[in-house]
């Protein structure tokens, strides 16, 4: 007994410490990410783009279930977007409402003869529409049949696109205007088509066979924040503020940290485990040879992005993923606690099957920085904390029961822990800060700041909870019980819980 | 509770270090709380001194220079003297200051240029907004380095050789980008001399840059592209230079990059048959038909949409058969596309097409045809 | 009687050069900064100018809706569109007069050129 209590404890101590480490370290790769950010953007003109006949094209892919009431502002706000060669494919994912009929009526659209080439799996697409009006000449309006996931409308876009990059997104997020600009940046950064020759001339064709050797950027990402207490006017925002509601402020609290801090470091070292569902920018030739979205999974962003970079390694290629910390688009966060809590069982959910599905590369020097760190780190300090965490607490009331605590040291340990969290929270809020401005005043910073404080109280147990849950639906295989309407709107965007 | 200092200097180690551990959390919350506070002062203030002088610059600007009467003279431009009294506020003496101005400036000259444009590079020489930029480009900092330039570039200010061509060989990848554009804009001999020393690619990013300023910088010599696309051992610069040939419509250029259709990279040569195919260049098409069969997807795609390019009809039976035929799918809508763009010469064969076809060849050749489907 | 032009432009001192441009010429300029302004102006003033001078990348709606709302409206004056914008690749330019765009400028504009065509289009649409 006493030796199993030994090991437990030396365990968990040295986890806790390898834990606030990681975040220490994750603090200080995305300062250095953030501050080559803005040294490169201080004198960068993204406007030269816009009139270059050499920006790559992008195809915006929104799905949409059952949005009639706000679908005509926020496409009008896509199309309004700063780019000069894109097109916005609205993927009509079967609503039982008007949503169609509205985008049919407001854009002048008809049906089209589309040669829609379906290299991925989805449900059946059954009619095309593009506008005959020249001035609405970017929008394709997709219509299929429900297939019950976002996976599965995105899909049916990607095959519907005709640009080798797509922008993922939800048809409710708000994207600032300079997005695509912002997020094609560094796919141009990187050295394309650097090749190498292989061997003999080939006997078939004579030519000597080229490979590529360049590292090439296959997805970026960038910041994403909660929309429920901004000012919004017809798609566009016209005043950024924290949510004023306790619940929502709690998750702006901590997209910052798992955006600004968490992903901006991993971006550094070339690490990112996942680009969010609510808005990734991707290569499209190998998102399609990566098989697409998965429609059954619960946490299809971070499988696709997976897949794409066992599919690079598998291939010997060298690839990267980006993050940018500026905040690109504003999403709608589960407003009570009844999404809310949906929402977060089934990111559990989804975590545990993102391990359980890609366990064969998890410690498999093969797959290099996917195999040894990100899986890893995503196995142990996202998957396994909220258990080791709820075990330390039956630990501790075993304890105090027993009546074999040393409260001073305790009490000492527990504010070590508070203040860490507190400190990591702050430094996301001030690195944040250093990009830009978001908030007007000093007194929304200081309510966003300070919850910082009340979050180990108030959020986290709440988080470990729904964490824990999802990870029992996943045991026992239960039916997720969300239907269309609640899919829709919530439970798509998920940041890692840095 | 008691836990004095003299207990703790007794407890376990990570105690201690937990110990310590509370303080450098507290003390670095409390710096991040004053860095923020700092931060957000110092950005308020900038947008308020800003918010007054802006006006102020605006305001001078349409009364002696935008609407300078001498402007409609036959002076030169350059030659005019301008009323600097009224720029020569205590304010502008402000580093600051002068940096707002520079950046208003900039920010005019991206709206307009012309006499107006003209006369606000007249302002800036006239107030030694010039010498400003050129400390920044001695600045130990890259990115003051590269601001330096950026100024110097719009105001198209030409840059002695020894400033800049250290600047060229930086070891700092974006700072020697910037230099060479800004070489390639504002040098008087060989603006193009880069291109001939270049090893590493140019980045897509660069490329976007380089065209623009290739493509607006008024005076500049085109040169003749060929030499890069025979020589150039650089795939990246290759690839460029057959963009500005379709650009420059550079018919002088097609032999060399029809030379271009026997090298082993296939994007290169993906590259080469899609500048052929907007040059419109008649006769490389059978070639290009002759090589169909020997070329990966990339290519083959490339040879279909330039014979819809060229449209010239002679491969009219070639078409029909890829799209009749071939396996893949976007293959055969290039092949449809291509058809379309030479029905000309195919009117009888498109409708018997569409009349057999199989309903997905059907659909192919139908979107192929509706002119509100680009691509 | 002094022509009355509607300026839709997003960018800040874009309206002031164009003032400066066409100020001796007499004209009236009204300025808007994004399409939902434009809209409202249009609607609020039953399309009462006389040219309209746009930008295409702005909020809410992109020059060309408004320029495809000013071309197809079916009755009143016909009124005349001019383009003047930072972006501009080939296809956005052809997309432009497709849509029945009159001119198509782009920044950074000369002064002479932009007074000009104004003229010009304002005598073609007033005979």
């Amino acid at each position: 007994m006493e030796l199993i209590r030994n090991f437990y404890e030396g365990f968990v101590f040295i986890y806790g410490c390898t834990m606030l480490f990681m975040y220490a370290l994750l603090a200080l790769l995305s300062l250095r990410g953030i501050r080559k950010f803005q040294r490169k953007n201080s004198y960068v003109d993204y406007t030269k783009m816009l009139q270059s006949p050499l920006a790559p094209g992008i195809s915006i892919i929104a799905p949409a279930f059952n949005e009639a009431v706000t679908i005509i502002q926020n496409v009008r706000s896509l199309l309004t977007l700063n780019y000069p060669t894109f097109e916005v494919i609205i993927v009509n994912d079967g609503s039982t409402d008007d949503t169609l009929q509205k985008l049919i009526d407001e854009f002048e659209l008809v049906e089209m003869d589309f040669a829609y080439n379906a290299r991925i799996n989805c449900k059946p697409v059954k009619r095309l529409f593009k506008s005959t009006n020249t001035a609405y000449d970017k929008l394709v309006v997709v219509d299929k049949i429900n297939g019950k996931s976002k996976a599965d409308a995105s899909n049916a876009g990607i095959n519907a696109a005709v640009y080798n990059y797509f922008l993922c997104t939800d048809v409710d997020c708000i994207i600032e205007k300079d997005t695509l600009m912002r997020m094609i940046k560094p796919f141009m950064d990187e050295e394309h088509h650097k090749i190498k020759e292989i061997g003999e001339p080939c006997p078939e064709c004579g030519y000597v066979h080229v490979k590529e050797d360049s590292i090439r950027v296959i997805a970026t990402g960038a910041t994403l924040r909660i929309a429920n207490s901004c000012e919004i006017d017809e798609g566009v925002i016209t005043r950024v503020r924290p949510p004023e509601k306790w619940l929502p402020r709690f998750q702006e609290m901590e997209y910052l940290r798992a955006y600004v801090l968490g992903k901006m470091g991993w971006s550094v070292i070339n690490c990112v485990p996942n680009v969010s569902g609510g808005l990734g920018l991707f290569d499209k030739e190998i998102a399609i040879k990566a098989g697409g979205y998965d429609s059954k999974s619960f946490a299809e962003d971070m499988d696709i992005v997976t897949r794409m970079c066992t599919y690079m390694m598998d291939n010997n290629m060298k690839y990267a993923i980006r993050y940018i910390p500026t905040t690109q688009c504003w999403t709608e966060g589960p407003p009570n606690m009844k999404v809310f809590s949906r929402q977060r069982t089934r990111w559990g959910r989804g975590l545990a099957e993102i391990i359980t599905i890609h366990r064969k590369v998890i410690f498999n020097p093969r797959y290099k920085q996917l195999g040894m760190v990100v899986l890893p780190y995503n196995l142990f300090f996202e998957f396994l904390a909220p258990i080791i965490e709820f075990t330390g607490i039956i630990y501790y009331i075993y304890l105090i029961i027993t009546n074999q605590i040393n409260w001073q040291f305790a009490l000492i340990l527990l504010a070590f822990v508070y203040f860490y969290s507190v400190m990591i929270t702050t430094l996301a809020i001030l690195w944040d800060h250093m990009t830009y401005q978001y908030y007007r005043t000093w007194r929304e910073v200081l309510g966003l700041a300070l919850m910082a404080f009340i979050e180990p109280f108030v959020y986290h147990p709440l988080i470990v909870f729904f964490a824990l849950r999802g990870y029992f639906n996943f045991l026992t295989g239960k039916k997720h019980t969300w239907g269309n309407m609640q899919r829709q709107g919530f439970g798509k965007k998920k940041p890692a819980n840095t | 509770m008691e836990f004095s200092f003299y207990e703790f200097r007794y407890a376990p180690l990570s105690i201690q270090i937990a110990g310590i551990f509370i303080v450098v959390a507290i003390v670095c919350t409390l710096l991040a709380y004053f860095s923020i506070l700092v931060g957000r002062y110092r950005a308020y203030r900038q947008s308020e001194r800003l918010k007054k002088l802006h006006p102020i610059i605006d305001e001078q600007l349409m009364e002696h220079i935008l609407l300078n009467e001498e402007l409609a003279s036959d002076v030169p431009a350059d030659q005019v003297q301008l009323p600097l009294e009224s720029f020569q506020q205590p304010v502008f003496e402000k580093k600051w200051a002068r940096q707002a101005l520079i950046d208003r400036l900039i920010h005019y000259r991206n709206n307009v240029r012309g006499s107006m444009g003209e006369q606000l590079r007249n302002l800036y020489i006239q107030l030694d907004l010039d010498k400003d930029s050129l400390k920044k480009m001695k600045s130990r900092k890259w990115e003051r380095k590269v601001q330096g330039l950026a100024e110097m570039s719009n105001m198209n200010m030409s840059i002695a050789d020894v400033t800049i061509l250290p600047l060229t060989n930086s070891n700092n990848r974006e700072l020697r980008a910037a230099a060479r554009h800004a070489y390639i804009k504002l040098s008087k001999n060989e603006p193009f001399k880069f291109f001939d020393v270049v090893t590493e690619p140019l980045l897509l990013w660069d490329q976007v840059e380089l065209f623009k300023i290739i493509s607006t910088t008024e005076h500049i010599a085109i040169p003749n592209f060929a030499q890069w696309i025979t020589y150039s051992s650089n795939k990246s610069i290759v690839s460029f230079c057959l963009k500005l040939v379709v650009h420059y419509n550079q018919l002088s250029a097609v032999p060399a990059v029809i030379r271009l259709l026997d090298t082993k990279d296939h994007y290169v040569r993906a590259d080469a048959i899609n500048c052929l195919g907007k040059m419109k260049v008649e006769d490389v098409e059978e070639k290009l038909v002759h090589m169909y069969n020997s070329q990966p997807l990339n290519c083959r795609l490339e040879i279909l949409k330039a014979l819809g390019r060229i449209s010239s009809g002679k491969y009219v039976d070639f078409l029909r058969q890829e799209f009749l035929h071939a396996t893949d799918f976007e293959v055969r809508k290039h092949a449809a596309k291509s058809l379309i763009n030479n029905k000309w010469a195919a009117k009888g064969l498109i409708q018997e097409l569409i009349d057999t076809a199989t309903a997905e060849n059907k659909l192919i050749l139908k979107h192929s045809m509706n002119p509100l489907i680009k691509f | 009687m002094s022509s009355k032009i509607l300026l839709i432009e997003d960018d800040e001192v874009m309206p002031k050069i164009v003032e400066r441009i066409l100020h001796k010429e007499e004209y009236k300029i009204e300025h808007v900064t994004n399409g939902k302004e434009a809209f409202q102006k249009l609607e609020d003033t039953d399309y009462g100018f006389d040219l309209i001078i746009t930008d295409i990348m702005m909020p809410y709606a992109n020059g060309f809706e408004i320029l495809s709302r000013v071309k197809n409206r079916k009755e009143g004056k016909p009124i005349p569109v001019i383009i003047v914008s930072n972006a501009g690749n080939e296809d956005m330019i052809l997309e432009g007069f497709k849509l029945g765009a009159d001119d198509f400028l782009k920044k950074p504009v000369i002064p002479g050129e932009l007074l000009i065509r104004v003229k010009r289009l304002l005598m073609q649409y007033n005979r």
